[in-house]
């Protein structure tokens, strides 16, 4: 089976390049995007399985990326989940009304995140390996 | 340059005594006093609420006010202004006791040396000016040193949390494998990273607390899941020090209401503590039971075999940056902000926390959390703080049975019942909600009034839904929830309003939504 394709929205390299190590571990293929112009670019080129979209983003924000997405029908239908820094109620309901499957705050635990995006990709609970970190036995 | 006539109200009703005073003014650069004087606390009221006055000279008896009263109420009608107290000889503890009710200073009649007065009255004017200033200057203070740290916590997280997902991506192996130095020196990395990030969460969460703006979202939490993870959480911690961390739990125990995030914090914290303060081959254990002082509580303990502390000072520990002594603070690497958050997200829950112990002996950590009630889950949105700071959304959800409608009568007691529910609210933990749900025949219908800060209206609603759905005994009593919830405007207490009568303004506010919707319901149904 093929793998299947994400696309990083985040204008932090750090942590576009942590996600990718993490789920590059993991079997999934990734793509980045540094804004909201190209994030919408990237997956119309890709057409990922799942989006991870960050809000605050140059060239727009995350909610103007879920909008445009959705004008797009093969777009439209693609899983978004939203992980962001902002203070979460407010942006919470407004993510979710604009039709993300989640919203994770950061910082984000890798072993959440992933669970997320198994759930959003109705995949089966993952093996992945825990980190020491998210155990705490460091 | 010419100043300003200094505006002296004189509140005196003996002629005689407002000559004397006159008199006193005498020596006085003309022009630099203008006396008014008034006879009765009426028209002093009036007076100093059109503003103008710069100090006050007041007699606390009066033909329409007397005492403590008179101070009280100059004071509310122009708390910016100083307030001199004139009072006979007889009347000095009185007149002390007015200080500390607003009053600046008390001069005693017939005492009085005449050049004493204008310049008594100028020190009045200026130390109650220096006061505000630096009153203003103290909230200034705190208000930008709140902001700061909340800023500076907020911009911290982010690097720390890339150099924490970074180095766990090298210690799981993602970049090739690590040779048992590397690794070791990578935990090293990790664990100090850890801590960093503990520090820089209580500072975000302290200068939370300190501006109000914490949040709490209440719901029915399991406290098996709260200890399984602070378990989970902290067997590496105790692991390494030997310390067995067994975790004593029964499975029937019901659900508390609070926020799971903030019950599994204040565990993580109390454990923590727990373990850096018991030494190697300790033990460390966390139980629960129903408390039996009161059952609708749950009891909460962590309990150590470590140092002890000194019972004197078992409740100074949750004040803020309270170490037991400098060379914990030296030893044990924290900023001494821990217990102080747990204090406040306890007491914040409805619930209580102390602690029991004594040097050598171990100690003692106990927490009380309300049992999940549908009570339980609306006190906080009554508590008197909320009141009188911040303006209130009230959110009307209405219980009852699905079919008819109740008539003018029971409408009337409703409303009634609503008003006793606000008042009792105020001065109540609030355990008042349930039993009357239970004492609600079929058929009739309950109307709930929650105040919240305006989100929480459709969050409560659908708890409150839940816990219909959840009680066997509300069900045999013919309650559902049949209707959505709706909202009132925000309604702030103005300053110079009472409790009572912001209370009956709010309950006056849900009637009409309540006459709106039985008219509503009416017309709907022809």
């Amino acid at each position: 089976m093929d793998s299947k394709k994400i696309l990083i929205v985040d204008d932090n390299a750090d942590i576009r390049l942590g996600m990718h190590l993490r789920l590059k571990a993991n079997q999934y293929e990734t793509f980045f995007a540094a804004d909201a112009f190209a994030a919408v670019a990237e997956a119309r080129k890709h057409r990922p399985d799942l989006v991870l979209l960050d809000l605050g983003l140059p060239a727009g924000d995350g909610f103007i990326v879920m909008e445009r997405l959705k004008q797009v029908p093969f777009l439209a239908v693609i899983p978004v989940i939203v992980v962001s820094a902002r203070d979460g109620l407010g942006n919470q309901k407004r993510a979710y009304e604009a039709g993300a499957k989640a919203f994770l705050q950061k910082p984000v635990n890798d072993d959440e995140l992933l669970a997320v995006i198994r759930r959003a990709l109705g995949e089966p609970a993952g093996t992945k390996k825990p980190t020491l970190y998210d155990q705490g036995s460091v | 340059m010419k100043e300003k006539a200094l505006q002296v109200l004189v509140v005196e009703d003996n002629a005689g005594d407002v000559r004397l005073l006159r008199e006193m003014f005498k020596g006085e650069k003309p022009g630099s006093f203008e006396l008014t004087h008034l006879l009765r606390m009426g028209e002093a009221e009036a007076h100093l609420a059109k503003g103008g006055v710069d100090i006050t000279l007041l007699d606390m008896g009066l033909p329409d006010g007397h005492g403590l009263e008179t101070v009280r109420r100059a004071h509310a009608a122009a708390p910016n202004v100083p307030l001199i107290i004139l009072t006979g000889l007889d009347d000095e503890a009185l007149a002390a006791e007015a200080m500390t009710q607003g009053a600046q200073d008390y001069m005693i009649k017939g005492q009085i040396e005449s050049r004493a007065l204008p310049r008594a009255l100028r020190h009045a004017i200026e130390r109650h000016r220096m006061q505000t200033e630096t009153d203003l200057m103290r909230t200034h203070q705190m208000e930008f040193k709140d902001e700061f740290l909340s800023h500076v916590s907020h911009e911290l997280r982010s690097p720390l949390t890339a150099v924490r997902q970074f180095v766990s991506i090298l210690l799981d192996g993602l970049a090739g494998e690590l040779n048992p130095e590397q690794r070791q020196y990578l935990e090293i990395v990790l664990r100090n990273v850890k801590q960093l990030h503990s520090m820089i969460n209580d500072l975000f969460e302290v200068s939370g607390i300190q501006a109000g703006k914490l949040k709490i979202d209440l719901q029915s939490t399991s406290v098996s899941d709260a200890i399984a993870y602070t378990v989970n959480t902290l067997r590496g911690a105790a692991t390494a020090k030997g310390i067995v961390l067994p975790a004593d739990i029964e499975n029937t125990l019901p659900s508390i209401c609070a926020d799971p995030a903030r019950v599994r914090q204040i565990l993580v914290i109390l454990a923590d503590n727990a373990i850096k303060f018991t030494p190697q081959n300790g033990t460390v254990k966390i139980q629960a039971r129903i408390f039996e002082e009161d059952p609708a509580f749950l009891l909460l303990e962590v309990s150590d075999s470590g140092c002890g502390i000194d019972p004197d000072k078992t409740e100074r520990i949750f004040e803020r940056l309270f170490q037991a002594s400098d060379r914990d603070a030296a030893d044990h690497n924290g900023l001494g902000l821990g217990l102080y958050i747990c204090k406040d997200l306890v007491t914040r829950q409805g619930g209580r926390i102390w602690a029991k112990s004594a040097p050598g002996q171990g100690s003692v950590f106990s927490v009380t959390l309300p049992i999940c009630s549908l009570p339980a889950l609306l006190a906080p949105a009554f508590s008197e703080e909320r009141h009188s700071e911040r303006p209130i959304t009230v959110v009307v959800t209405e219980i009852g049975s699905q079919t008819g409608w109740l008539s003018d009568q029971v409408r009337t007691d409703q409303c009634r019942s609503i008003r006793e529910l606000l008042r009792a609210s105020l001065y109540s933990d609030l355990d008042i909600l349930l039993p009357k749900m239970d004492a609600t025949g079929p058929g009739e219908i309950f109307f709930i009034a929650a105040i919240t800060d305006g989100i929480g209206g459709e969050a409560i609603c659908n708890r409150i839904r839940r816990q219909l759905d959840n009680s066997e005994r509300l069900q045999q009593a013919g309650l559902t929830h049949s209707t959505s919830y709706r909202s009132l405007e925000p309604i702030k207490q103005n300053s110079i309003e009472s409790k009572e009568a912001f209370l009956e303004r709010v309950a006056i506010n849900i009637q009409d939504l309540m006459n709106e919707e039985i008219l509503a319901r009416q017309v709907r149904n022809g």
